[in-house]
This record gives C-alpha cells, structure tokens and sequence, in this order.
C-alpha cells in the first residue's frame, strides 16, 4: 500500500507533507509507528471496544484468543530522546459508538474482529493483533466484547502491531480490563506512544454494562 | 479610656492567633478544593474565610484594648439594615452562586441553554455565570437567575440524539431512499454504532412520504455530525434519482356538464 508521506530536505530543514498537512522540521530523526486508534477524525475518547462473535468460556478456566484492532499512524520528531508529535493518521475508516447507556456509559472507538487462536495475518497499516487473556474465575460466562483504555495501551511493533491485555470476569455481566506491557511475539520494538502512562496498576477499566 | 500594656499584648497575640488559624484552614481549605472549582473562585472563598476569621479573633479581642464591640454592633446593626436592603440582590446572587458550585449542574465549557441564552460557559463565578453565545456575544447571567431557571446542559450526558424528517416523492421507493440513508449514516465515524440509528417511514404526507432519521453521536461533535450527515444523505438521494420534493399540491380540472347539466370549462 501506498504510504502518502514525502520528507523533503531544503535550506537545511525538513519539509514532511502528507495530503494537505505541511510541516517544517529541524534536521532530527523521524519516526514513524503505529499509536492507540483514539484521535481520528476527532479524539472524543479514549476507549476502545472490540466487537467478536460471542465466546463461552468455562468456570474457573484462562482462555487466550487474539483478535484484530484498528490502528492509526503516528509521525514523531525525535531529538535527544524529546519526542514532538509530526502527524496522525490512518488507513482505516474510523466508527464510534457507546458502551453503556445514555446518561453513564462512554463513548468508544468501535471495531468488528474475528476471533483467533493463534496470530492472524492482518493488514499492516490498518490493523494490529491483540493478545487477549480472558480470566474467569466463576460460573460459564459468555463473551463478546471487550473495552479498554487507550490511555494505558502498549503497542509493540515489528511487521504487524500487537498489543496484550487481560480481562478478569467479575460476573456474567462485569469485568475488568488491563493492558500488558510485554510484546506478543519476543524481539518487537515498543511503539512511541502519543498518551504515556506509567502505571498500568490503576489504569484497569471496569466493563459493568455487559460482556456482550 | 486607658489601655495597659498587657491589653495590648493580648490584642497583638489574639490578631495573629487569628491570622494562623486562618492560614491553616485556609490551606486546608485550598488542598480540598483546589480541584473540584476553579481558581477564581477558590481565591474568592479563601479571601472571604480570612477575613471572616481575623474579623471573629479581632472583636473577640477588643475589650482587651477598651473598646465595647456590644456598641459597635448596635451602630453596626443600623448601618446592617440599610446595607443589607441595598443590597439584597448581591446576597441573593452569592448564596446561588454557592448553590451552584456545590449542586454543580454546568461546569466551565459545557454548552448549555439557560431562558433564550445558549452557548458555551466561560466562566462560574461567585456572583454571576458567564455564557458566550455561539455567536460570539458576553452573556452575564446573574446566578440568582442561573440557579431558579431550567438549565439545559447539552454535554451533561456523554451521546445525544438528533432527528431529521425526510420527504421523498411518492414515484420514489422509500425502501431504497432507507437503504441509501442507512448507507451515509453507517459511514460517518460519529453516528454511533450503539445506540442503533432509526430510519423508518414515519408519515404519508401531503407532498412527500416523510422518513424519519434518529442518530446518536457523541456530545461533543453532535452538531458538527448532524450538519454533515444531512447535507450527505441530501446529496446521496440527489445522486440516485430520489428526489425530495418541493411542497406541492395537484388540482384536477374537469371539462364537460355539470349535475344540472350546464357546462363546465375550468
């Protein structure tokens, strides 16, 4: 695919243009990687929630699925270990939705995955693979979405994105969602991130408006 | 009137016994809130308790230095009427204003409507909310006002809902013109996947079969979303050959005999 960006060098500067954003920069190292899917066309949130075709999983049992999650592009200027922020864009067709009701639920960046048991192949500049770890320690629980803070999400990068997050099921109806900070897959390179949180502790979301 | 050294030395330590004590549960009263309302007004209240404080530790330390405060209450009581007759209104406004802060219906950038002002909230302060108007007007509200009207806050709840009424030519197939506006509306990032956009055909009008379209999006670019998909689902119709009519009405004119058998032309 096409990558739209032109990095010119004139007068000693750098001139990055993408579509009908223009940019002129320092002499400094650009980077380029994938970021949390938050901030197209408008950053109104910062959940995502994946959509997946219902999984039951047993009392008392671990279940890891991977599944795809759409990612935007981050452009940064890098200079003595400073980051500035460049461009964001994407590939992807952003879609919004509301997890929770009117008056107390939240706005989420919405996404439809299948669900897999092992790595998908995925489109590189659209998406990237979630390791999801699924905790239940009560009753059968059904599935079929999970809800995660954008704010304390980790990308590693090498071919394809990937990020790994665990979900504890509190009930048949609750259950509280972290982000991992560890690659999928070992020797990935951590993304630079455009919201950093330091700690993950603290930074769970409770889903308590449904698991599917 | 004599005044001995010891009176005095009690009046100096009474006063900054009270500037202390004010200090503290001013800095008490700054570390509560000095997140949950804005710095204006912060500094308003913190002022207000200092000088409440001194004020309470200085008459309480008067006799000390011969002066009566029972007389200078009398006169202050006099003095206590007028002002405050005068000034009611500011009483009014203050005790509101506090209201407002504690119950909190708007909060500083919320967009909100209030009697026929709307906009954005520039600013709560401790006697009057400030409102700029989309148009871009200073709007002083005075919070007496604020706090005995309805107040509609169009961000409090996270998502709201728009609607529009689409009228169709009655040659047109309305389930296709839905399936165009289902169309626009599954492609626009901000009409909400859940709550689920309705479009359905809500009357047979005189000129048109009216469908009505309902879409969630989130509060905060409601309006912007609301524009755009109007103007989109316009266009999309225009482009295949659906057309929204201007209203109109059909006369049929009959030429022949009328029932007494005259005739008729027009």
């Amino acid at each position: 695919m096409f990558v739209p960006i032109k990095l010119e060098r004139k007068n000693g500067r750098l001139i990055y243009v993408r579509d009908d954003v223009r940019k002129i920069l320092p002499e400094c190292e650009i980077v380029v990687n994938p970021v949390e899917p938050i901030n197209l066309p408008k950053n109104v949130t910062k959940y995502l929630e994946i959509d997946f075709p219902p999984i039951l999983i047993k009392p008392n049992a671990v279940e890891t699925i991977y599944l795809k999650f759409p990612i935007e592009i981050g452009v940064f200027a890098k200079h003595d270990d400073k980051i500035a922020v460049v461009d964001v864009f994407t590939f992807d067709k952003p879609k919004y939705t509301l997890y929770g009701n009117p008056k107390n639920g939240v706005v989420c960046r919405w996404f439809w995955s299948e669900v897999y048991y092992e790595i998908p192949e995925v489109d590189p500049l659209r998406e990237g693979v979630l390791k999801l770890v699924v905790r239940n320690g009560g009753d059968w629980v059904e599935v079929g979405k999970v809800v995660l803070d954008c704010h304390a999400m980790k990308i590693y990068y090498s071919e394809f994105a990937s990020c790994w997050a665990e979900m504890k099921i509190l009930s048949r109806i609750s259950a509280e969602t972290t982000f991992i900070d560890k690659p999928i897959v070992e020797g990935m390179k951590k993304a630079i991130e455009l919201y950093t949180t330091r700690r993950l502790i603290g930074r769970a979301f409770t889903m308590e408006w449904g698991l599917k | 009137m004599s005044v001995s050294v010891e009176g005095l030395l009690i009046f100096a330590f009474a006063v900054a016994l009270g500037v202390i004590v004010a200090k503290i549960i001013g800095i008490y009263i700054r570390r509560t809130l000095a997140e949950k309302i804005p710095k204006n007004e912060l500094n308003l209240i913190l002022k207000i308790v200092n000088v409440t404080i001194i004020a309470v530790f200085v008459l309480f330390a008067l006799p000390f230095v011969g002066v009566n405060p029972s007389g200078l209450i009398a006169a202050g009581g006099f003095a206590g009427l007028v002002v405050g007759f005068a000034s009611r209104s500011v009483v009014a406004n203050l005790v509101s204003g506090i209201f407002l802060m504690a119950e909190r219906p708007v909060r500083i950038g919320d967009q909100i409507m209030v009697g026929d002002v709307a906009g954005f909230v520039e600013d709560i302060q401790i006697l009057s909310t400030i409102i700029r108007t989309y148009d871009g007007l200073f709007v002083r509200i005075p919070n007496e006002k604020m706090f005995t009207s309805n107040i509609v806050n169009l961000v409090a709840n996270p998502v709201r809902r728009f609607e529009y009424v689409i009228g169709i030519s009655y040659k047109d197939d309305a389930e296709r013109a839905i399936e165009i506006i289902r169309r626009v509306i599954d492609e626009h990032p901000f009409a909400l996947k859940n709550p689920e956009p309705q479009i359905f055909v809500d009357e047979l009008g005189e000129s048109s079969v009216n469908i009505v379209v309902r879409v969630w999006s989130p509060s905060s670019v409601w309006y912007d979303a609301k524009t755009e998909i109007l103007w989109k689902i316009k266009v999309e119709l225009e482009k295949a050959g659906i057309e929204i009519p201007f209203p109109q009405r059909v006369v049929w004119l009959r030429r022949g005999k009328d029932e007494l058998g005259k005739d008729v032309s027009a």
